[in-house]
């Protein structure tokens, strides 16, 4: 690693990391008011009243716990679609748009082996992303801590944190491949951010009905089983170790792809 | 001692365009201009030495290193100044100076400040606000600020008013005196003329001339264009057996190599009134010398 290029990466990508933590602040405090464990919140009469359309967004919760209230309105829709807007923009800005710009030129006109200047790249998305979760989970906690003491079990909270990383990390992956692979900034998101994105709408697809339901075994998304993790489902633990695995596939490709290509710049 | 080779380099864009069967070696201490056409294959060739592209076929190497295997061993004491200027967004001039030196490691500021000095360069302002000239200087300062032993130069002073340029020419030989190698292309014949020691001419992607400077200057062909008072005695000034490429009504364009007085005899008959050298751009010099085998 460059921490020269490391530390400019994170100057970089500061401020955008700042508007996403804002935005995912106001969700997490707005839907942990809206907690109630008496009478059910207004969320869940929602839910009862619009079965299909809340759960096409995820927000069907398994219980009235207060850790499936949070599963439900915030890790099947806000802790997927923001983090996924950030890895989307960060991967393209890291590498894409340096080559399509031009000024990739001087990150490799200097003596730092390609491989150095892609892996720094990399962890200088995966710190962002990385801060973004553990941003969220601190949120989460405190919020819950201070609105209703002792009622979220934390322990499930930060698998299920662990659960969101990894599948972000595995979207990061993608977008990061692409980056790496097409020089023209219009294809490398358009790659990078479309394959997640489509992803995402067929587990809405999935969502929606039970005849619906196969389609789920064509989204990586369904990996991220979030009730899984809650309810302890073995079968959840490996899909995030598989989204892992999938992630430093992935990333390592994405590297040996920057090291071997041309460059025309 | 050869520090920079190209062997049998070839990249084929279809079309007639990229480099074929390219191959020229620069010595140790050595300025050489590498000329030609836009289109020609310059940036192409010089692409291929800095390691961004693989060679379809052949490849060419900088201190016996391989360009593309070694790249990053090659940087080290490489100097690099690349057609265009394209910087990092909402930096300042100062703020990519520095982070160039970390970024390369490079210890010393002392001569990053001698550069600046020299080019009366200040690089407090905004990339993004700078003019082209001050793009150039700041593309130059961070080409020589670790003091490389190889020099790749593509255009180097494109943008530079004729003092900066002269300045540049003056860093040139400095660097050429302390024992550099360096790889200039350029259209500026002046620039050529002075500093470097050999020229290469590609067109098509092909070397098309190769030859010592001096070689070049001594042959060089010279072009007049003669005004005369009357259309009739433009036409008799025609027959006197110099070499006209040109007539038009009472202006004849003649080329002159090695024999000026033969021509100031036949002015001296003539009512002769006016004469005018056009400027020649590089690559019609060259073309001159090598008569009609490389022109089309």
């Amino acid at each position: 690693m460059n921490l020269t290029l490391y530390k400019r990466g994170i100057q970089g990508s500061w401020k955008m990391l700042l508007i996403f933590a804002a935005v995912i602040s106001m969700y997490f405090t707005v839907i942990v008011s809206m907690f109630d464990p008496a009478l059910g919140s207004a969320l869940n009469e929602f839910a009862k009243a619009m079965p299909e359309l809340m759960a096409i967004v995820g927000m069907n919760p398994a219980s009235a716990e207060l850790i499936s209230f949070l599963e439900a309105y915030l890790y099947g829709f806000i802790m997927l679609v923001f983090p996924m807007l950030f890895c989307i923009l960060s991967a393209n800005k890291l590498i894409a748009r340096h080559i399509d710009r031009g000024s990739m030129t001087y990150l490799l006109a200097a003596p730092v082996k390609r491989v150095t200047v892609a892996f720094t790249q990399m962890k200088v998305m995966v710190t962002g992303l990385f801060t973004l979760v553990i941003f969220a989970t601190l949120l989460g906690i405190v919020n819950c801590e201070i609105s209703f003491p002792g009622q979220l079990d934390i322990g499930k909270f930060i698998l299920l944190n662990i659960g969101a990383f990894c599948l972000q990390l595995f979207i990061g992956s993608i977008c990061f491949l692409s980056s790496c692979i097409f020089n023209d900034v219009k294809y490398a998101v358009g790659i990078g951010a479309g394959i997640p994105a489509l992803g995402f709408i067929i587990q809405m697809i999935a969502n929606a009905g039970k005849e619906l339901e196969t389609a789920k075994y064509f989204t990586f998304f369904t990996l991220f089983d979030s009730d899984g993790i809650i309810a302890g489902d073995p079968f959840a633990f490996w899909g995030i170790a598989a989204l892992f695995a999938g992630a430093l596939a992935l990333f390592t490709a994405a590297i040996v792809v920057f090291v071997k290509k041309d460059l025309h710049i | 001692m050869s520090v920079c080779a190209i062997h049998n380099l070839t990249r084929n864009y279809g079309k007639e365009r990229g480099v074929f069967n390219l191959s020229f070696s620069i010595n140790r201490g050595e300025v050489f201009g590498f000329l030609g056409p836009n289109g020609a294959g310059k940036t192409t060739t010089i692409r291929h030495l800095m390691g961004f592209l693989k060679p379809e076929e052949g490849y060419c190497t900088i201190g016996g290193k391989d360009c593309w295997k070694d790249r990053a061993v090659i940087q080290k004491s490489l100097g690099y100044i690349p057609g265009e200027m394209v910087f990092f967004d909402d930096m300042t001039g100062t703020d990519f100076l520095t982070f160039m030196a970390k970024y390369r490691k490079v210890k010393s500021d002392r001569r990053t400040k001698e550069l600046l000095d020299r080019f009366e360069l200040d690089p407090r302002s905004k990339l993004k606000k700078m003019s082209k000239g001050m793009k150039q200087k700041v593309g130059i300062v961070a080409a020589f600020m670790h003091d490389p032993e190889v020099l790749i130069l593509d255009e180097p002073t494109s943008g530079l008013d004729p003092l900066m340029q002269s300045r540049f020419v003056e860093l040139i030989l400095e660097e050429k005196a302390k024992g550099k190698t360096i790889l200039m292309s350029s259209h500026m014949f002046e620039e050529v003329e002075r500093t470097c020691t050999r020229v290469a001419i590609i067109k098509k992607g092909r070397l098309v001339a190769m030859d010592a400077v001096e070689t070049l200057k001594a042959a060089q062909a010279k072009k007049f264009v003669i005004t005369l008072e009357s259309e009739e005695a433009t036409a008799a000034f025609a027959q006197e057996g110099l070499r006209i490429i040109d007539i038009s009504q009472n202006r004849v364009t003649v080329i002159v190599q090695n024999n000026i007085k033969e021509l100031i005899a036949v002015m001296n008959r003539f009512p002769v009134t006016n004469i005018a050298t056009p400027n020649q751009s590089l690559e019609e010099i060259f073309m001159q010398y090598y008569g009609g085998g490389i022109v089309g």
